[in-house]
């Protein structure tokens, strides 16, 4: 879990009443032979987010994107002095500096909206972990490859490794490691089915775009896009119309490319 | 200072002992102390030689060693030659103590001017353990190592070391090696395989280096050291802390490097901690590239020289030089740094050349250079005791470091700008391998962004400017 320190926050704080400059740049790995599923989701889901705010920013790649990063985890953001990785801690900052989706919510509103964005984070990513480094053809097929493009050999052999112990650990700790690729889909199915059951047949989660959506998209388009041995895990979401033309919406708006 | 026992043997012809209790150098002029006898004339031959308290240590080693002995003509060829032998020995690391017995041989076998030579020898145990503290650059280090001297009996020993350091780094090596005494040029083979942490906290960085060296070091003469390095090691570089500049972060992340390196010395000295005289210059290359991420070609050369102008007054000039030419993936730590106690003093450590944040990113080229005068301290407390691990210095520095990303016309610009800093201070010696210092540092040129520490400034280390 990434450490932020009240020094941190306080900084953050003080640092409130700039505006948002505008060379602020966006890291992530490489997107074509690098990035893998779960990165690719969250990356995607911060650009959205940023796009929805409309605060410009530029995609810079680094192979070496997940080191640069002070929490470990992609992608992260460079804004002036300040380094600020993922999601939640962007939204923040973005919020520090006067910009936010959310802030015409109830607060029975953002709890509830803040309730679906663990639930993502709890059952997609574990998922996509699962699926990208615990199912062995995917594993064998798709992660090692790309995992250890950006390395010479030996060492992509024992970044992959290391990387894979990593994640073992953390589904292990979250009992996700035992689970089948059945309960897994299962339990993709399940998250699907509260999420669409909650967007009915609105545009957006709230009526407006918000953090949220930018979440859902981030995950739903990366996870529907990305052609895998596994064609399990898209087929579940895909069978959700509801979010799949949520996500072709956010597409259309804000990624069209001219 | 040796000691030969003369015993004269009453009636009997040739008769007598010999027995070193130090290390001699007879290669010295120095006369030998009353009653003196004429040893060159005296014919003789060594008939046989003994080795008592061999167990493990196979014969053929030994035996090639002791083999020169039967060359001698006369006593004096004898006795030189038996030290040497001794020194042969003891140079092997196998053995603790070496006695050396010189007798007229007996028995049927014995020719008229026959000696006997005996070594009696005390091998090593099998296994060494001990803990000791070290330092390095501005290090201090708690080591704990295991030693198995002589494992298979040709002098091959096993070395495994954990250290912890004051700045809870921590490391740990394991090393095997493998003499060659009796082939030409002395070589030493050396396999280690090794974890280092380091921090720089200068540069906002953390080091773990994890790898293979494999070193051959051998002799072209007896005061030149070669050796010939292959390094592969795994690095990875991370960040301080959230602050560290955004520079020093890019340059994150796990890196290969597989590295060919020369190192050759030639030392002169009389001493390698305040010497009287003599030089000293190495040269170092290194190309790395063959295989792994990152490619360069580095080569440094070190140099001093020592002058007595009057008995114990030493006059010191020392240099360095180094240039770094990257070819792809050279990152900041490969660069060169200057600045601390004990390289260019009167600066923090690493505080001249090109900073990112107050943070140093270091050069590819820089010259160094050091005047120093070591006088005893005044009025000479302790003397001939404790007095005489001190000396007092006065010191002038000079260097520059070169950023990387200038031109070449831009390099010889930035190399001439030159810091300047001066002082003096008290050098204690540490042993035989590193010294303290702590001197009073006025730096007087510094250019802009230089991190200057004028004031008092320790700095402990096995090698200085």
């Amino acid at each position: 879990m990434p450490e932020y320190s009240l020094k941190d926050s306080i900084i953050t704080s003080l640092n409130a009443q700039e505006p948002w400059p505008d060379n602020v740049m966006l890291f992530q790995p490489y997107e074509v032979e690098q990035i893998l599923l779960p990165d690719n989701a969250s990356c995607l889901a911060v650009q959205a987010f940023l796009k929805m705010c409309n605060l410009p920013f530029e995609v810079e790649m680094r192979w070496n994107a997940e080191f640069m990063s002070p929490s470990g985890r992609v992608p992260f953001i460079k804004c002036g002095a300040f380094v600020v990785s993922e999601l939640e801690p962007i939204v923040q900052f973005a919020a520090n500096k006067g910009v936010s989706l959310c802030s015409r919510l109830s607060s029975e509103e953002k709890a509830e909206m803040r309730a679906y964005m663990s639930l993502i984070t709890n059952v997609l990513v574990n998922a996509e972990l699962y699926i990208s480094w615990i199912h062995e053809e995917t594993f064998n097929s798709v992660t090692k490859t790309r995992n250890s493009s950006v390395y010479p050999w030996p060492l992509g052999w024992i970044q992959t490794r290391s990387k894979r112990n990593a994640v073992t650990k953390r589904l292990k700790a979250l009992h996700w490691h035992d689970k089948t690729l059945d309960q897994v889909l299962a339990d993709v199915e399940q998250c699907c089915k509260s999420l669409s059951q909650r967007l009915g047949d609105r545009d957006y989660f709230f009526g407006s775009p918000t953090e949220l959506d930018a979440l859902v998209f981030g995950h739903v388009f990366t996870i529907i896009t990305t052609r895998l041995p596994c064609r399990g895990l898209a087929e579940t979401v895909l069978r959700h119309s509801s979010l799949v033309s949520l996500a072709k919406r956010i597409d259309e708006k804000y990624f069209k490319r001219p | 200072m040796g000691t030969v026992h003369a015993k004269a043997d009453h009636g009997e012809v040739g008769g007598g002992l010999f027995e070193f209790e130090e290390p001699v150098d007879l290669d010295d002029e120095r006369t030998l102390p009353k009653p003196s006898i004429q040893l060159g004339g005296v014919r003789a031959r060594v008939d046989r030689v003994h080795v008592d308290g061999l167990s493990r240590t196979k014969d053929d080693v030994v035996r090639g060693t002791v083999n020169d002995l039967f060359l001698a003509t006369d006593f004096e060829d004898v006795i030189l030659r038996a030290h040497k032998v001794r020194r042969a020995l003891d140079s092997m690391g196998c053995f603790r103590d070496i006695g050396v017995l010189i007798d007229v041989s007996s028995g049927p076998d014995a020719t008229p001017e026959g000696l006997e030579v005996t070594f009696q020898v005390k091998e090593l145990s099998r296994i060494v353990g001990g803990i000791n503290t070290t330092v390095s650059e501005n290090e201090g280090n708690l080591v704990i190592g295991v030693k198995m001297p002589n494992v298979l009996g040709r002098g091959e020993r096993l070395h495994a070391e954990y250290s912890v350091g004051h700045r809870s780094t921590s490391n740990f090596s394991i090393a095997a090696t493998k003499p060659f005494p009796r082939t030409p040029l002395v070589p030493v083979l050396t396999t280690s395989i090794f974890q280092q942490n380091h921090e720089y906290p200068w540069s906002g960085y953390r080091l773990l280096d994890r790898g293979v060296l494999l070193d051959v070091a051998f002799k072209t003469s007896p005061r030149t050291t070669h050796n010939l390095q292959w390094e592969g090691l795994v690095r990875d570089t991370s960040v301080l802390s959230k602050t560290t500049s955004f520079k020093v972060r890019e340059s994150s992340g796990p890196q290969m490097k597989s590295a060919l390196r020369h190192i050759v010395t030639v030392d002169n000295r009389d001493e390698p901690i305040f010497p009287q005289r003599g030089t000293r210059v190495q040269f170092s290359s290194e190309v790395s590239g063959l295989g792994g991420g990152v490619a360069f070609l580095k080569s440094e050369l070190l140099g001093e020289a020592n002058v007595p102008l009057a008995e114990n007054i030493v006059f010191q000039v020392s240099g360095a030089l180094g240039v770094l030419h990257d070819m792809f993936g050279t990152e900041l730590t490969e660069h060169f740094y200057l600045g601390g106690a004990t390289t260019l003093r009167g600066f923090r450590q690493r505080g001249a050349g090109p900073h990112s944040d107050n943070q140093a990113t270091g050069g590819r080229m820089y010259w160094a250079s050091g005047v120093h005068l070591y006088t005893p301290l005044p009025f000479r407390p302790g003397a001939g005791g404790l007095g005489d691990l001190f000396r007092s210095h006065l010191f002038a520095n000079a260097g520059c470091l070169a950023g990387p990303e200038e031109s070449s016309a831009m390099y010889l610009s930035s190399l001439s700008q030159v810091r300047v800093s001066i002082g003096a201070g008290i050098a204690l010696r540490l042993g035989r391998v590193a010294k303290a210092e702590l001197n009073y540092c006025v730096p007087i040129r510094a250019c802009a962004g230089d991190a200057t520490a004028p004031g008092l400034q320790l700095g402990v280390g096995a090698h200085f400017l």
